[in-house]
């Protein structure tokens, strides 16, 4: 199957599967709606402790945007048939990563940002926020559907178990990131790091994900 | 058109938790043929269409396939949305296009269904849906897993028609069925 037919297929199903895409980033938008209603913070306060609230709101919203992602294609027997005509299961899970990340990524990422404006926080930050958050919800995205490939039949929970150690490091990075935005010091090398990783796990893991829905479809 | 070989199975065996499912299975498929693998419930007859698909390996032996082979299939489960419409459905499979699909449509009666979600047809119906896909694309094997289950008597006919039509086009054919068909064609007997 060419790329584009790929990408054109994996579009109509999300497109038309509105809560898959339209869910999670309504939860984000409830969990940044609510930040500042219910914790009683002092307006500084409440913008310097934003940015950890963010980044593990897009962890979450993520894996619950990959929830049962390639469950459908399993259950109906699509993966069985595209395996059986010659198709690439490769490039299938890559283009299912890539058009969930525009559909809930990308949003949860300017609203993100934006929302890290209306926390009291600069324009400025939101500028070097959101490549930040764009990167980390693509990883994010690839980590969670790397568990759910792994716990295909077994349900969710064993593939966020699996996930987490993977998670951690990421944290720990994005962690380091928002000291590096709040006190504007070596920003750019936590980005680059991200960036090296992303580049890394963004054409490795599909492939490591096809291979373990072979072996499941087995 | 000449014969040429499409797929050859040699002396293949599998088995599930040590326990043979079949042995010694060998055949060939030139083009212009078809095969009914016939067998009880259990004797390994969707396990057979799989390791030819590719899907699993067998146990034992080899499968030699004709270089660059293009494989139609349609197993047990549909490979359908069922919550999508029919017409977004045909699109999935790049059927939309295709000059034959309203013909098609209308033999199977499916030409005022194209706006209705498929998970709201019945079995029958998202059958038909599914089968379109093997009448109109061009492969040079078709392999089907029982695909005369949940069609009713005339459907079945027309789908017959078509597979003979198929394989005299030159493609060749490999199903499972517990029925008889009216498809012209070789049986192996996994019992």
């Amino acid at each position: 199957m060419k790329v584009k037919q790929s990408l054109k297929h994996e579009l109509i199903k999300l497109l038309k599967k509105t809560r898959a895409w339209l869910g999670p980033i309504l939860v984000f938008i409830l969990i940044m709606v609510a930040y500042p209603l219910t914790v009683e913070l002092t307006n500084q306060s409440l913008a310097d402790a934003f940015f950890p609230v963010l980044f593990i709101s897009c962890l979450m919203v993520m894996m619950l945007a990959t929830e049962g992602i390639f469950l459908e294609d399993y259950e109906d027997g699509s993966l069985e048939h595209l395996l059986i005509t010659g198709g690439s299961i490769y490039q299938s899970v890559f283009i299912k990563i890539l058009v969930h990340w525009c559909f809930i990524g990308v949003p949860v990422s300017i609203f993100g940002a934006l929302f890290n404006i209306g926390v009291g926080n600069t324009v400025n930050s939101s500028i070097l926020l959101l490549p930040s958050l764009l990167v980390s919800t693509y990883i994010f995205l690839i980590l969670f559907c790397f568990g759910n490939s792994l716990s295909l039949t077994k349900g969710s929970v064993l593939g966020t178990l699996i996930t987490m150690p993977l998670l951690l490091p990421m944290l720990v990075i994005l962690g380091k990131l928002t000291t590096a935005i709040m006190f504007n010091i070596n920003y750019f090398g936590f980005l680059i790091l991200l960036f090296g990783i992303l580049s890394i796990i963004m054409f490795i893991f599909p492939a490591i994900i096809s291979k373990i829905i072979k072996t499941h479809l087995e | 058109m000449q014969n040429s070989l499409l797929i050859k199975a040699d002396n293949l065996s599998y088995k599930i938790n040590e326990s043979k499912l079949f042995s010694g299975i060998s055949f060939a498929l030139n083009n212009n043929e078809a095969l009914h693998i016939i067998g009880s419930n259990g004797s390994g007859k969707s396990t057979l269409i799989r390791i030819l698909g590719g899907i699993s390996e067998p146990s034992k032996g080899n499968i030699i396939k004709k270089e660059d082979l293009t494989i139609s299939y349609l197993g047990h489960k549909n490979a359908l949305k069922s919550y999508l419409s029919v017409r977004d459905n045909l699109d999935l499979l790049d059927l939309m296009d295709n000059k034959q699909i309203d013909n098609l449509l209308a033999e199977f009666d499916l030409t005022n269904k194209l706006d209705v979600t498929l998970g709201n047809l019945s079995f029958g119906q998202q059958k038909k849906i599914a089968l379109l896909r093997i009448f109109i694309n061009e492969a040079d094997l078709i392999l089907l897993d029982e695909p005369f289950v949940g069609l009713d008597i005339e459907m079945c006919e027309i789908l017959s028609d078509h597979l003979n039509k198929k394989v005299e086009e030159g493609s060749g054919l490999i199903f499972t069925s517990h029925i008889a068909s009216g498809i012209r064609a070789n049986n192996f007997n996994l019992d």
